[in-house]
């Protein structure tokens, strides 16, 4: 996801192309061809500049829904509905050939996994062991995260492992049997979480964890635009 | 003379329209030149073939003109034909004929959707605006211009 205005003006995108099995855009107003991945120009006027990410989240919609109920979401085009990716289809891609591979971390090409880019660092963490672990404290770089699998089982969410205005380090641990509206337990300050990385209970209501951008991907677009990866769940 | 007009314009016309195919398609590995090349072929490919094809059509006039051999004014002009026929090409988006772009995207109530609670979507929110985009629309249409919270935004996938 990205901001589609440079110095003011606003771009409207087309899809242009395929590389490796990444999409290039276009853009009508300047003809700039940009990297979908990366959000950077590759070729044209615009060459070098780079698009603002916006931060998203890859969720359940019953999850979403919960947290947004006036949110709006995206209605079906009914005459390409046919045409619509399929339940299985997780399944069917991952039984689709790659034009490169990265024989590397034990990974395969289209293992999925969650890619974090940030502290100066990039890291993999394998989806499918994300989703058994529940919860993974892990680091980025020096910066130790969080990434906790949400009470559907299938939405992951990345946090920084630091409550914002507490220099000491904090303990998460999962509620096990989960609390409606609360997922995790911190045993420094007693305090409940909720999925959206805020306190709804204890010394620290209120307090939001600074959340940090994660993309899930195949392994094998991760690694090539992030060739000093490293990788954790192999 | 005019003849190699008319091929020196066939020829411009079909590496425009023929290189970036050929490099830029699909289960196909993209080299970093080569790759490069190609988007600067594209980029001109719409000028270089309309001037091939006014540049072709005039050719062939006076060719046919020129020349008494019925069989050599055919070829010109099928030569021609096929110069027009590259600058229309040049002119088709086929990523966007296999993925059709939603020129205007409806959106829903979160409440009053359909969609199966179990179905995938990237979520965000802008200035207070949530907005969520179904992962089996966008793994079909890729990418959407869209505005959320009078912030301009392309959701891609």
């Amino acid at each position: 996801m990205w901001t589609r205005e440079v110095d003011g003006q606003r771009l409207t995108f087309h899809l242009a192309g395929i590389n490796n099995q990444n999409f290039i855009m276009r853009d009508e107003e300047t003809g700039t061809y940009w990297q979908q991945i990366s959000g950077l120009a590759i070729s044209g006027p615009l060459k070098g500049r780079q698009l603002t990410l916006v931060p998203s989240d890859e969720l359940n919609f019953s999850t979403w829904k919960s947290e947004q109920p006036a949110g709006t979401v995206l209605a079906d085009v009914p005459k390409y509905v046919s045409d619509y990716a399929k339940p299985d289809w997780d399944v069917r891609m991952q039984r689709m050939p790659t034009v490169i591979q990265f024989a590397e971390h034990g990974m395969q090409a289209r293992d999925l996994m969650l890619g974090i880019q940030a502290f100066g660092a990039s890291r993999a963490f394998l989806y499918d062991r994300v989703l058994k672990e529940k919860l993974v404290k892990d680091h980025v770089g020096t910066e130790p995260v969080l990434l906790v699998v949400g009470e559907d089982n299938q939405s992951v969410r990345v946090f920084r492992d630091r409550i914002p205005g507490i220099d000491t380090a904090p303990d998460f641990y999962r509620l096990s049997p989960l609390k409606p509206g609360a997922l995790l337990m911190d045993a420094s300050t007693g305090s409940e979480w909720n999925f959206q990385g805020c306190a709804v209970s204890g010394k620290e209501q209120g307090v939001c964890l600074e959340r940090v951008q994660a993309l899930k991907d195949y392994w094998f677009d991760w690694r090539n635009y992030n060739p000093q990866t490293t990788v954790w769940g192999k | 003379m005019l003849g190699l007009i008319l091929l020196a314009c066939l020829a411009a016309s079909l590496v425009s329209v023929g290189y970036p195919m050929y490099v830029i398609r699909p289960f196909r590995a993209q080299g970093a030149r080569e790759l490069t090349a190609a988007l600067v072929v594209s980029r001109y490919r719409g000028m270089v073939t309309i001037l091939s094809a006014i540049l072709a059509l005039g050719a062939l006039a006076a060719y046919w003109r020129a020349q008494p051999r019925k069989w050599r004014r055919i070829l010109a002009a099928v030569g021609a034909g096929l110069v027009c026929v590259l600058a229309v090409a040049a002119r088709i988006n086929v990523f966007e004929l296999m993925f059709h772009p939603i020129g205007h995207a409806v959106f829903a109530d979160a409440a009053k959707s359909k969609l199966d609670g179990g179905e995938k979507v990237i979520a965000v929110v802008i200035n207070g605006q949530a907005r969520a985009y179904p992962i089996r629309d966008m793994a079909y249409h890729h990418l959407i211009n869209d505005e959320v919270g009078k912030t301009a935004i392309v959701a891609t996938y």
